[in-house]
Order: structure tokens, then sequence, then C-alpha cells
């Protein structure tokens, strides 16, 4: 068996050298930046991301469109919550999951679910996390008709959503569901990957990256028979970003 | 998994033939292809993201040890666990412990090609853990019992009526050959009650960043979502080439890794793993652990003229852009790794005395220097394996040209340099070749020649060369 200091070895010696030796600094990759100039790269995309919220939602909503999801735009909270109480009926849903994110408690949904008596249940965390409620909370995200998300940051060079798992964003409840539902504020568009990545990096370095992240573009989908292009193999077959811009409050 | 690499010619010569296979190799082409060369075109800073690329993987390469050490070490800090393994044979060992170890009933495995360089599914099962495919075309492959025919699209040769035969227990000749989504469905559900039911997952690594000791995946399905979310140990396979510096650096690597895989802007799924879950997660899970293989890349590392093939990112792109992959397939290169990249990969790892026709199999166009992401000089590597084959006196074991054929080649060097060796060997080779021919043409030689005749003719060397002619018809005309 190969121990870690033995198997560097060999690469070191294979590269032609006695020791590992740290590398000069070399601007094709980000890692010899300093973290000021991380701190303003990552500071830069979030005020991008404000000042140009309006003309980075339409760019979303045109590439999540090219992406295959299907997009809604609106702009009031009761609406989106009918369009998602349109959705849930249009697909017969008896079981809706939907995530703690805040825009999710700030839109009626709750209410205008019950009132069309769709059960609903919500992904909180219960600190005893025992066995028992995990495998529950597994069948209940394998049993969902529905499940419906916020969004951490959406991409709109991609048209990407991207969602970090943590406590009351399970990572299934975007995954399992035949159908997911995602639901955008502006100011939460970045306009590419850089941006995305910038803000990581800077998370990174401050201590504060999340457990783990996903970018969302569309359908789950394959190739894999023939070649042709089919919607829906092991995640969602149908997915909708409800876009709401210039809340009226 | 066992090379074959030695039964390159049979392999080729059954897949040409086969007219069915002919035409799901075209799909490679129309559909990977072209989707790249769109996908390039509609990037307007295509040649900057490959030349950027390039640079990140040629720095990471030459300090491979120091990120390596990094990335372990970010890895362990985060609660994972780091194995480095020699070879396939220690990374599976490690693997069934640990499942022997947690009590594992179920595993599901994402697409990785260093997880096919230890047959790792196929040996579980055989250790008596259920482990399945998720990638739907490595499923298919799985039920099939083969190996993937390419990097990216597992089971393209397979018909939809070879693919209902296998998904289907009940399917039968008369019956209607479904259509692809019916057949992908039909996957569906049968992989539904095996993600639920998993209790340890196989995946591979996309990327590995050593600042952060993270790994990446890219798909299309979700079953590395399902990977990464419902078991509650992950085990992700690398080979110790897949490290990039920086989290930043993933904006780059990913723009061109999917576009010359898919010809997508992006997958549907990128899913980044930075640790096990965190304390306040319901799912996900528990136990991390990254799997570090060598088996065989550090001979690559080592020679600075093969080190750059360690760049690759596996995209598949050169194998789209082959001319004798898309005729010969991807089985015919006899291991893992098909293609240009296979052609160099391949013998380096598994040794070259049996894969002399790996590299030969190019006519050094160098379309897969031009899609290639990150700019890996194929056709170059290519050139020096041949001479490795001819000439390569370090190991005797890749010298395999055979002591006659040197002589005639150096016999031949000799009577090239100078005019009257070469007026002299020609008047030989003609005199040796006239009983041969008829009209002037050799149809048929004798062994060895007939490697050559038996699919070509060959004309007879002139009796009087060019310059005896003209020197005798410059005097007829004085």
């Amino acid at each position: 068996m190969a121990d870690k200091v033995s198997f560097i070895k060999q690469v070191t010696k294979a590269l032609g050298r006695t020791n590992i030796t740290r590398p000069k600094d070399n601007y094709d990759t980000a890692i010899f930046e300093d973290r000021n100039l991380a701190r303003a790269n990552a500071a830069q995309a979030v005020a991008d991301a404000n000042s140009m919220a309006a003309s980075l939602i339409d760019q979303m909503v045109q590439s999540a469109d090219d992406a295959g999801w299907k997009v809604h735009r609106t702009d009031n909270y009761e609406e989106s919550a009918e369009l998602i109480v349109g959705i849930c009926k249009d697909h017969n849903a008896k079981s809706v999951l939907r995530s703690a994110h805040s825009v999710l408690t700030d839109i009626p949904i709750d209410r205008a679910l019950a009132a069309s008596g769709t059960v609903l249940e919500v992904t909180e965390h219960s600190s005893q996390s025992s066995n028992r409620h995990i495998e529950k909370s597994k069948a209940a995200a394998f049993n969902a008709d529905v499940g419906i998300t916020g969004v951490d940051y959406a991409i709109a060079e991609t048209g990407t959503v991207v969602l970090h798992p943590r406590a009351g964003v399970s990572r299934l409840l975007s995954l399992a569901p035949p159908t997911h539902i995602a639901v955008l504020r502006p100011g939460d568009v970045l306009a590419s990957l850089d941006e995305l990545f910038a803000i990581q990096r800077d998370d990174f370095l401050n201590g504060k990256l999340q457990g783990s992240m996903n970018l969302i573009s569309g359908p789950s989908k394959t190739a894999d028979i023939e070649g042709t292009t089919v919607t829906g193999i092991h995640g969602p077959l149908e997915v909708h970003l409800i876009v709401i811009e210039n809340n009226k409050y | 998994m066992k090379p074959l690499t030695i039964n390159f010619r049979s392999k080729a010569a059954q897949t040409i033939g086969d007219e069915q296979v002919q035409n799901s190799l075209e799909h490679v082409y129309t559909g990977f292809y072209q989707g790249r060369i769109n996908a390039a075109s509609d990037t307007p800073n295509w040649e900057e993201l490959r030349t950027k690329g390039k640079a990140i993987k040629d720095h990471t390469i030459a300090h491979l040890d120091h990120y390596l050490d990094m990335f372990s070490e970010k890895v362990e800090q985060s609660g994972g666990t780091v194995f480095f393994a020699d070879n396939a044979e220690e990374a599976r060992q490690y693997i069934t412990e640990l499942a022997k170890d947690r009590d594992i009933e179920t595993v599901i495995k994402s697409k990785s090609m260093v997880s096919e360089e230890m047959s790792l599914a196929e040996n579980m099962n055989d250790s008596g853990f259920e482990t399945i495919e998720t990638d739907l075309g490595e499923y298919i492959i799985q039920l099939a019992g083969e190996t993937p025919y390419h990097l990216i699209a597992p089971a393209v040769h397979k018909s939809r009526k070879d693919v209902a035969e296998l998904l289907d227990e009940d399917f039968t000749d008369g019956d209607r050959v479904p259509d692809a989504t019916e057949l992908t469905m039909l996957a569906r559900e049968q992989l539904r009650d095996v993600f639920a039911r998993a209790d340890m997952s196989v995946t591979g690594v996309n990327f590995a960043v050593a600042e952060s000791g993270s790994i990446v995946l890219v798909t299309n399905e979700g079953n590395g979502r399902m990977s990464t979310s419902v078991p509650r140990i992950h085990v992700a396979v690398m080979g110790m080439e897949k490290i990039v510096p920086s989290i930043q650096d993933l904006s780059t690597m990913l723009r061109i890794l999917i576009r010359s895989a898919t010809g997508q802007r992006i997958s549907t799924y990128v899913t980044m793993v930075n640790g096990p879950k965190t304390p306040d997660e319901e799912e996900g899970p528990e136990e991390f652990h990254v799997v570090i293989m060598n088996n065989g890349r550090l001979k690559l590392l080592k020679d600075p003229l093969l080190r750059e093939s360690l760049n690759c990112i596996r995209c598949g792109a050169c194998l789209n852009a082959c001319p004798v992959y898309r005729k010969v397939g991807g089985h015919a290169y006899g291991w893992v790794y098909p293609g240009p990249i296979g052609a160099i990969v391949t013998p380096v790892i598994t040794g070259l005395k049996d894969a002399t026709n790996l590299p030969a199999a190019s006519s050094l166009c160098g379309a897969c220097h031009e899609a290639c992401p990150v700019k890996i000089n194929i056709p170059r590597m290519l050139l020096e394996l041949r001479h490795k084959t001819a000439e390569g006196l370090s190991d005797p074991d890749e010298r395999t040209s055979k002591f006659v054929e040197r002589a005639i080649w150096k016999t031949w060097r000799i009577g090239m340099m100078g005019r009257g060796r070469f007026d002299w060997g020609a008047r030989l080779a003609y005199l040796f070749m006239r009983p041969f021919s008829i009209n002037g043409w050799i149809k048929k030689a004798p062994p060895p020649i007939s490697g050559w005749t038996v699919s070509r003719d060959f004309p007879l060397i002139a009796g009087k060369s060019l310059k005896y002619r003209l020197k005798h018809r410059h005097k007829k005309e004085i």
C-alpha cells in the first residue's frame, strides 16, 4: 500500500526534483491572486448583480429557456403563488415539498396550496437527525410530486440555478420529485460562471464555503440511446423557473 | 481491466464490417463533433479559453506533487479521507474493504473511467455487493457485460433494439421496438428503486480543486447528484492528474470541458462537493473518501515528451474528431481509453509491446490536436511512440521491431544516401520484383510483402531511371 508521503515522493522524482517546491507565482491560475483581489472580485460580482439586475434577469430568462426551463415572469407575489398552484394542479400533485428559502415564506404559497387541497410539507431541519428521521426525509423526497425551492444564485450566461444544500434546503428536493419549481428574485442573477466562482473563492478564503453546491441548468436529460436527447432520466422531467421582478409589496 | 490491445487489427476489421455499428458511430460525428464546432463558434473567446485551459493544466502537472499534497491535506481538513493507490488493485481493495467494514449492501456507481481501470463494478459484484452502474449508457453496457465504447457515450454502438432486449426481459423479436423515450423511462423506473436503497456510491471526479479539497462532477442525467445525496458513504475515484489549483480556475475548465464534450454551454448538473455533509443537513454522505490513483501515470509524467498527455480532461473531443476512431470504434483500442488520446495513454500504461498498432492507427491529420480543449499535441506524441517501438532502447519491452525489419530499414537508409547507391538499389529492386509483375503491376506478392498487396497494387519500379532516360534522349536529339 502506498502512503501519502511515498506516493508524492514518486511524483516529485518523476518531475525530476528531489523536494516539493512551491511553484513560482503564475497568474495563469487564480491561486496566486491575493486575498484582497479575490475579495474585490467577489464584491464586484455582487455589486454588478444588483446594479444590472434588470438586464441580467432578461438574459437569464433567455438562456434558461434555451436550457429547457419553463420560464414564468411575474411582477407580484400573489401571482407567483397562483402560478405555483397552477403547475401543481397541472400535474395532479398530491404531495408537494418545499424548502425553507425565505422567498417561499414571503410569497403566500402555503395558503394558496392549502386552499387548493394539496398536501404541502416543508423540509425544515430537525436537530435530532436520527437515522429514522433521515429515512423519513428521503422517502418524502422520493414520494413527492413537486419540489419547490428558492434560488441562491442564478447565472445569466448559462441559464443556471445555483443551490447550496443546507438545513432546510435538502439535497433531494430539487432532484427526486418529477417536477421542480425554482423561484428567482431579482438581484440574485450573476453574469457568468466567473462571478459565481469568484464569490465561492472569496467564501472559501473567509472560511465560509458551504458544504456543497449544485448548478442546475434545465431538466435531467440523456442522449445515451442512439444519440436521441430524452428529457427526464434520474432527475426531474420538468423544471419551472418563476421569475419575480420588481415586486410590488 | 485486462488490456486487449493486441487484438486491434481484428477488432477494427470486425467493426468496419458491421453496418449497424458504423451507423451508430455516425451519431458520434453528427451529435458530438458538430456540437463542439457549433459551441466553439458561439463562444467569442474560445481560443483564449483553450490557451488558458492549457496554461492551467501545464502549470498544475509541472507542480503535481505540490498540488496533490495541498489537495489531500484540504480534503482531510474538511473531514474527508484520502487514499493514495499505486495501482488499480490497491484502489479496488480499499473500496471493497470499506464496503465490507461498513456493512454495505447496495453500491451505486456514477460514470468514472478510472473505476473502469479497476473493473470495479464487476469485482464488487463478485465480492457480494450489489453494484449498479447508474449512468444510462453505463447501465446498458453493464447489462450487456461489455466495456464502454466512448468516453462520453458508453453505449453509442447499441441500437434501440439491443437496448430493449437488455432492459426488458419480455421483449421478443416480433415486438415493436420502443422509442428512445420509452426505453429511457423504463431505465428510470428500474434505477429509481436502486437509488432509494443505495448505502454507498462510487463516482469519478471531473476536477479536484487543490486549494479547497473540493471535487466537481459534471453530469446531465442526475445520477452524480443522486450519488452525492442518498448514500451514507461517497467514494470519489480519480487519476492523480485531475487537479486544478484554484476554485476560480473552474469557470474556464468547465466551459471548455462541457462545450468540447457535448457542445452544451453547460451540463444540466455541475456538483461541487467540499466534504461530507454538514452537521445541520439531513441528507448527504456522512463519509467522504477520495481515492487518488497512479496506475501507470507516473510513466507518462516521467517522460517529458509524453507528460502533456496528463493534461487530458477526458472530454472525448479527439475521439469524435478522429477519422480512424469513427471507423474502428472504441473496443478496438483494447482498454479503458479509446481514440487518439487512448492511443498514447493505453500503450504507456498497459505496455507498448502489445499495443504498437495503437499509435500506428492514425493518419496524423491533426484533427485531434485541433479539437483538444487544452491543445494537447496528440500527433507529436503518436510519432514519439512510433519512434519508441522502432528505436526505444531504454526499455527492451518498448522496442518491438524485429531485427530483420530494422536491418531492412537501415539498408534502405544507406541506399537512399548516395546517387550511385540509389541507382544500384533501384536496379536490384527492379530485377527482384519483375518476376512477380503483370503489365507493370504487382497484384500478389509473397509474404511479408503480401501484407501490402492484399489491399493495394504496387507498381513495378521502372527498369530505367528518369535520369538515365533523359540522358539518352538528349544524346539522340543532338
